[in-house]
């Protein structure tokens, strides 16, 4: 079954007091250390971004099919797999960050978790919440202070077969 | 056309030329994890009958984070692996005591120049130190690896770093990285490799060029590499390595930005909270008092780091407002420091002498903080909560400058003693 490359959700500006997007939003700050003997997906939602200044209480904010906005680096430090699934866990549908951490962005592609790259915004004209329409193959939006752009043939390979996992059994 | 080192060595392993950006797929050498074997197992357990590993003498684990068990849960953990290791005949495990996978793997003669060696965890990019392209990789990777045997690559570009000189006395690598990720940042090397060039290097030492690679991640880069010398042959050649080919950079390689370090200039530096590109020269860091140091990691356990702390301390006792936290990167470590004295000295001084292994760097266990508390540790990471308490403060800087600080019970230059 092929996968929704059009995605629809509301954004999260993840923003900080200034109203700029947050930068270097590392792992300890997505999914604390004190939460890693956690591996049932289930569980890992409720304490997405309680170690984000201003953002503690997003588990609780965050609804099915919401897609964040964030600035640099965002997944910055350990290769811990929680910093991703929790996002899954709570149904966020996809990240789109001005830029991620290496081994973050290697992470969420191989775990078929959409993430994308910001080309532009535009923040005086796009508000928390307003509902956005993302292409994943041509990096389209119907959104004029928006722009991202698309998926590389790797990342849609892997978000198509499900993960890396899933991809890696069907080429073997 | 004149090539970088991560382009030889991924077009070697994938068999075909490569353009940068060019996506590839090779099989690594060798697939590292740690306690987080236990999750990624998890992942091949509900097809438990059908999936074999596709190479069981490629997967190395270490048990190392939370070791000895610290709960039930670890316990767990500890046990799911210790029967997965068995079922799948996993050549290389190394259960608790061994030391940190970082030491251990090259120790036990699997960081060969030339290879690509992967680990779910983001200090992977450790044996760089021997013209390895080693880097983190996640846990569905890890999985999907030990089913395929392989995963992709995309060829980054690489930058170049320029080192001459010398390190002053109670100078040591960790102070000349501190300053290299001040300069460059915390994103500046992002999916980019980094190559280490110049006369300088044949002054570091092999477990001095082991912290500065350690530490590629914190400015974002992927793998960082030094070039094979003879200091690199006698230690590997110690470890039982010694057929392997040599792959450097061509010398007029092209590079996206070059810097230069004079490791004459280079000063005592500390990380300030709660970033590792948060740098500031040990002047600026003076005076400020501090509840815990804390010696050791897989960025500044080695024999040498911990010789350089009892020489300074020169069985002194440490200030009496001080915990003092040290422990060995590995039991070969270990048995050496306490072979040649420098473990007695160090708890002469009042040091708490923890199991090789990762301890209080990511908060688990063995010197957690409470809330207000400081930190100056020789670990490579001081998020927010990075050791445990998320109201507690991490100051990041060298062995010399730890023993210092411990001695006086504020941050100290190690210079000055």
């Amino acid at each position: 079954m092929q996968k929704d490359v059009i995605l629809n959700g509301r954004i999260w500006l993840i923003t900080n007091d200034k109203g700029e997007l947050i930068n270097d939003i590392d792992t300890d700050m997505i999914f604390h250390n004190q939460y890693l003997t956690i591996t049932d997906l289930d569980e890992m939602g409720q304490y997405t971004f309680d170690n984000l200044e201003g953002w503690k209480d997003f588990a609780d904010k965050a609804l099915k099919d919401d897609i964040i906005v964030v600035g640099d680096n965002f997944g910055a430090g350990s290769s811990r797999q929680q910093a991703v699934d929790c996002f899954k866990s709570l149904a966020v549908q996809a990240i789109i960050a001005k830029s991620f951490g290496a081994i973050y962005k290697r992470n969420a592609i191989n775990s078929g978790l959409p993430i994308l790259v910001l080309d532009s915004i535009d923040l005086n004209n796009i508000e928390n919440r307003e509902m956005v329409e993302f292409d994943l193959e041509n990096g389209e939006t119907d959104h004029n202070a928006i722009n991202i752009e698309p998926f590389s043939k790797v990342q849609m390979d892997i978000y198509q077969a499900g993960n890396l996992f899933a991809y890696g059994k069907n080429i073997k | 056309m004149s090539k970088t080192f991560i382009q030889k060595i991924l077009e070697k392993k994938s068999g075909k030329e490569l353009e940068e950006g060019e996506i590839t797929f090779v099989e690594p050498d060798y697939i590292l994890t740690h306690d987080n074997t236990a999750a990624i197992s998890q992942k091949l357990a509900q097809i438990k009958e059908r999936i074999k590993v596709k190479y069981p003498d490629r997967i190395v684990i270490v048990l190392d984070h939370v070791i000895p068990a610290a709960s039930e849960k670890t316990a767990n953990n500890h046990k799911i692996i210790r029967e997965f290791v068995k079922e799948q005949n996993i050549e290389h495990f190394y259960d608790i005591g061994k030391g940190i996978c970082h030491q251990v793997l090259p120790e036990m003669g699997l960081a060969v120049p030339g290879s690509i060696v992967v680990g779910s965890d983001s200090h992977t990019c450790t044996y760089g130190a021997f013209s390895v392209f080693s880097t983190g990789i996640d846990r569905t990777e890890a999985a999907g690896i030990w089913v395929t045997g392989q995963t992709w690559f995309k060829l980054p570009r690489t930058f170049k770093i320029t080192l001459t000189g010398k390190l002053q006395k109670h100078v040591t690598a960790k102070d000349l990285i501190l300053k290299i990720i001040k300069d460059i940042g915390a994103d500046g090397a992002n999916y980019r490799a980094v190559e280490y060039h110049g006369d300088g290097i044949s002054n570091l030492t092999i477990p001095q060029r082991m912290t500065i690679a350690n530490m590629a991640i914190e400015m974002g880069a992927k793998s960082s590499a030094f070039p094979v010398d003879d200091r690199t042959r006698k230690w590997l050649k110690e470890a039982g390595v010694e057929d392997y080919g040599e792959i450097w950079a061509d010398k007029d390689a092209q590079y996206e930005k070059e810097y230069n370090y004079n490791l004459n200039k280079i000063e005592p530096m500390v990380a300030f909270p709660h970033s590792v590109d948060n740098g500031k020269p040990i002047c600026e860091a003076e005076g400020i008092k501090v509840d815990q140091c804390f010696l050791g990691t897989c960025t500044n356990g080695r024999l040498e780091d911990l010789e350089l702390a009892a020489s300074i301390l020169e069985a002194k006792k440490i200030h009496p407002d001080i915990r003092f936290i040290v422990g060995a990167a590995s039991q070969k470590i270990y048995q050496k420091a306490m072979n040649n004295g420098t473990i007695q000295k160090l708890v002469k001084s009042g040091a708490v002498i923890i199991p090789p292994g990762c301890g209080p760097c990511l908060g688990a266990h063995q010197g957690a903080m409470a809330a207000g508390e400081k930190t100056l540790s020789t670990a490579n990471r001081n998020f927010k909560g990075r050791m445990g308490n998320k109201d507690s403060f991490i100051y990041l800087a060298s062995p010399a400058t730890a023993a210092a600080t411990a001695l006086k019970g504020k941050i100290t230059d190690p210079r000055k003693i």
